[in-house]
């Protein structure tokens, strides 16, 4: 346990996942003031040290598009700027399609990447085949690629973001909880937490599945919803596979990590919330057996070496919520990320402290503005590829 | 399993031959240690170690299929085994020239930065060198596939050791049938239980809502089984501790379970000259079991008057209080470097293979995994289930018996037959039994303190499946990661096949001395499932369950 050393602090930032951290170090970087980031776990204890390393820029809707570019672009800088290799390979992302009607979805997907200047591909059965060596005969009638997707290890990233924050004078207290957020004339005054209150004229709530709880002791109501998802891994094995592979119809992706291990997850419902802890499901393990057997018999004959899960926090139309909370001044979130926080986060995260520092963002506030959920219309649009 | 004739199989190409009742690895023991696999990062040569089918010394691929155990493999006519990380053998691998050129290991959380048109070179590089095997043929998965079973029972008991055996002897005198599964291969059926061996229990969740336990388990090669149990007795047992030392790896260094899995059908041993390190019960057990084959004891702490007349007896020269600083020789070791504790001299033993016997650690992950409350006893060095009079731990329905709830040896069948009177009904216990080291100072924190101010010879492996050196702990450590959690996910300590069992438990002490903090504060690894790496094959036809998990 690291307790803060101020009694006062220019931003408090809630959760020292990938997305806390970096918007910490763009505060700093910016000069914002003493910037304090409170976790209650251990460093990586959240979704940034549970995820399964995928980042993609395949999305439905060009704001995503270009998010996820810029963001794949910090990863491929990441290692001269932070000191640590998160070895982001970018051996593609392939979505597979099983039905026409699912080849047809795929496809619209990929008019929208493509007109955003980036290099993706439909494939036929065959084109798949070549990326999925094993792959069953009937696994897939074609699919979507986009070669500059990729997969890196999370972290590295974490603590290449946690050094280079903290040598700029930001502070990371963990073990430390966050039991109340203090108002004074109706603006946030700052943070009650297990090692005593701590003055702040803002907050930023990047606390992952648990953001829709720091919401509520600040008493706003919010859509965000934890859900558990699960993961595993299997044996590690010298290089074989080289995209990450993704199936619409169950939530299926894996990939082969720099380790050579096999890591992928497919969705399994669970009750919602973050009460019943992070434990795997034999519902799970069995699933997702059945699945990658299904898709590539061979690795029937490999062991399944770990599980564990972690939470997305999940919001009703699928972008995260980025901005001030216009009921609050001085909450500003930086959550809602959807089990998508460590692809979007190198972009998305200077945009917070941009909100925070007061500036304008070019994030468009009827897709990313926390008052999207307050107007009684419904909204605008939606992103759907909620996968991998 | 032991009559029958012999079988024959080639490994690497060359022709073997397997004894009935002989694993691989034994049947590949009985011209000396064979170096079966090379590490995953530097190619550093290794042999069997654990000899239980857990760490990583004995990995070879079998008919296609990658990873297979061979002190857990009983060959059959005409297979053909290989070695899986070398070229162009295990015994001479160029590769190993890695772990030469570079003596502090290579870093990949910093290096390989720059240039940045290099990186997909890197990438291609440093990827070849992870990973075990190649990728499974298909042929070897199709072979595998077996139907799933499933089973519903009143209570299974996992292990058929004396704690074990005891208490399903209990439980059928109470007129109950228990399920007992049991890891070992060879399974002498035990009257009016219905008993599964060669078969390991994977993954034992917390109680469902109703009560009623749900477990995994995969009986070899790949059949999977979902059982149902009312009560489930864990009997797990407990295994031999690794040891950090400089080239701690070396073929040659064996615990005392490796080295009775490398003992023949004939009763031979791969060595004549052995050290056996351990000043205890499990150091007297290897001296009157290969008493001729042992040189001396060497025991980190003071020897009692047991051991010294059972060595003394056999002509075996004993060396108390002393510090194991490195282990010489490349592919076998061949002598030991060790210093006299309290600031004493530095000296070299000759021998031809080295005996772990210090610490038996309890074998505890499905305890963890089920939500049993455990709790850390500093004279066991480990984490132990809290459990009442009756060996009942925090979880309804849970028992843990024998070594693995930390109950003396001379208690393992009392604790047995106590767990099994209460799950027939019987009335609670009033006095607990005599428990393993529950007080006193531990032997280890205090000659790792001493160890870390030694000289410094050879590489210390702190995780041999990963070939994570201590060196990179200790950097973890100077630059601010605290708690065994962070520092595995820094340095990838304990992520490898063993699971973290024979480093996580020495990286506690470890990091409890650097750290400055108790071991429990420190942390534990959370147990992930599966315990051991079970086949997809096997976890893909289990039924899916027939209501969705948790519906609360």
């Amino acid at each position: 346990m690291t307790p803060p050393v101020r009694s006062g602090y220019r931003v408090v930032v809630i959760g020292a996942g990938i997305v806390g951290l970096f918007t910490a170090y763009h505060l700093a970087r910016a000069g914002a003031g003493p910037v304090l980031v409170v976790d209650r776990g251990y460093l990586s204890s959240g979704a940034s040290g549970r995820n399964g390393g995928g980042v993609r820029q395949q999305w439905e809707t060009r704001a995503t598009v270009r998010l996820a570019r810029e963001s794949v672009a910090a990863y491929r800088r990441f290692g001269r700027e932070f000191g640590y290799n998160v070895w982001f390979r970018q051996g593609g992302y392939l979505f597979l399609a099983e039905t026409p009607a699912e080849l047809e979805r795929l496809a619209a997907v990929h008019t929208v990447v493509a007109s955003e200047g980036l290099d993706s591909r439909v494939l036929d059965r065959a084109g798949v085949a070549r990326l999925v060596p094993g792959i069953a005969p009937g696994a897939a009638i074609g699919g979507t690629y986009l070669p500059t997707d990729g997969t890196l290890y999370p972290f590295p990233a974490v603590w290449g973001v946690y050094e280079a924050a903290r040598s700029l004078g930001v502070e990371v207290a963990l073990g430390v909880s966050v039991s109340g957020i203090s108002r004074s004339d109706g603006r946030v005054s700052g943070v009650l937490t297990s090692e005593g209150p701590v003055a702040a004229p803002t907050v930023v709530n990047a606390a992952g599945g648990w953001s829709g709880e720091i919401a509520r002791l600040a008493g706003l109501a919010v859509p965000n919803v934890a859900t558990r998802h699960e993961i595993l891994a299997t044996e590690p094995l010298k290089p074989f596979l080289d995209p990450m592979v993704v199936r619409a119809s169950d939530g299926l992706y894996f990939s082969q990590t720099m380790r050579g291990e096999i890591v992928g997850g497919l969705t399994v419902p669970h009750p919602t919330g973050t009460g019943s802890g992070v434990p795997s499901s034999i519902a799970f393990l069995t699933a997702m057996a059945r699945a990658l057997a299904g898709v590539v018999p061979r690795l029937g004959a490999l062991g399944v070496l770990r599980a564990w899960s972690g939470f997305y926090d999940d919001t009703p139309d699928g972008f995260p919520v980025i901005g001030e909370d216009p009921r609050l001044p001085g909450f500003v979130h930086a959550n809602g990320f959807g089990g998508h926080g460590f692809m979007l986060a190198p972009a998305t995260s200077r945009r917070v402290a941009a909100a925070v520092l007061g500036e304008a963002t070019d994030l468009d506030p009827a897709l990313f503005s926390p008052a999207r959920f307050s107007t009684a219309a419904p909204p605008r649009a939606a992103e759907r590829l909620q996968l991998g | 399993m032991t009559d029958g004739p012999a079988r024959r199989f080639t490994y690497d190409g060359w022709p073997g031959v397997a004894r009935p009742g002989e694993t691989l690895a034994a049947a590949l023991a009985h011209d000396g240690f064979p170096i079966l696999e090379r590490s995953v990062r530097y190619h550093r040569p290794r042999a069997p170690f654990c000899g239980v089918g857990q760490c990583t010394g004995c990995l070879v691929r079998v008919n296609g299929r990658p990873n297979v155990r061979a002190c857990r493999y009983v060959p059959r006519d005409g297979d053909a085994a290989s070695t899986e990380i070398a070229w162009p053998s295990g015994r001479f691998d160029l590769l190993g020239v890695l772990d030469l050129v570079f003596p502090n290991g290579l870093d990949t959380l910093h290096g390989f930065r720059r240039p940045a048109w290099a990186t997909r070179t890197y990438q291609r590089v440093v990827r070849r060198l992870a990973g075990y095997g190649t990728a499974p043929d298909d042929a070897a998965a199709a072979a595998l596939a077996a139907p799933g079973e499933t089973r519903s029972v009143e209570v299974a008991v996992i292990g058929a050791g004396t704690s074990g055996r005891a208490a399903a002897a209990r439980l059928v005198a109470a007129g109950l049938r228990p399920l007992v599964l049991d890891r070992a291969l060879e399974a002498p059926a035990l009257p009016g239980t219905d008993r599964l061996g060669a078969t390991t229990v994977a993954f034992l969740p917390p109680p469902e809502a109703d009560g009623r336990f749900a477990l995994v388990a995969v009986a070899e090669p790949a059949r999977g089984l979902l059982v149902s149990a009312r009560a489930v007795v864990v009997a797990t047992g407990a295994y031999d501790a690794g040891l950090l030392f400089g080239s701690n790896d070396r073929p040659g260094i064996v615990t005392c379970d490796g080295a009775r899995a490398l003992t023949g059908a004939d009763g031979r041993v791969p060595f004549e000259r052995a050290i056996v390190v351990g000043g205890g019960a499990r150091a007297q057990e290897a001296v009157e079991r290969w008493g001729s084959a042992v040189a001396a004891v060497v025991a980190p702490g003071e020897i009692p008057p047991e051991l010294v007349r059972a060595a003394s007896d056999r002509g075996i020269r004993l060396y108390p209080r002393s510090l194991v600083l490195a282990a010489n020789g490349r592919r076998r070791v061949h002598s030991l470097e060790l210093k006299v504790r309290g600031g004493g001299a530095r000296f070299t033993l000759a021998c031809d293979a080295v005996v772990l016997a210090h610490r038996r650690l309890p074998n505890a992950p499905l305890l963890f995994q089920a939500g049993a409350r455990m709790h850390w006893r500093a004279g066991g060095g480990a984490y132990f289930p809290e459990t009442d009079a009756d060996q009942a731990t925090s979880v309804p329905g849970l028992y843990a018996v024998g070594p693995v709830a930390g109950v003396e040896p001379a208690s393992s069948a009392a604790s047995g037959e106590r767990a099994a009177d209460r799950i027939a009904g019987g009335g609670p216990s009033a006095e607990p039994l005599a428990r393993v080291a529950a007080t006193g100072v531990p032997e280890l924190e205090g000659y790792y303190r001493e160890l870390l101010r030694a000289p410094r010879l050879g590489r210390w492996i702190a995780c041999a499946c990963e070939d994570v050196h201590f060196r990179e702990v200790e950097e973890a450590h100077a630059r601010g990661f605290r708690g065994i959690e962070v520092v595995k996910r820094y340095t990838s300590l304990g992520t490898g096949l063993c699971q973290g069992r024979y480093c996580v438990p020495d990286a506690l002490l470890l990091l409890s001395l650097l750290e400055g903090r108790p071991a429990p504060e420190v942390g534990y690894l959370t147990q992930r499932p599966p315990t051991f790496p079970a086949p997809i094959a096997a976890l893909a036809a289990l039924p899916p369950p027939a209501r969705p998990p948790e519906a609360a």
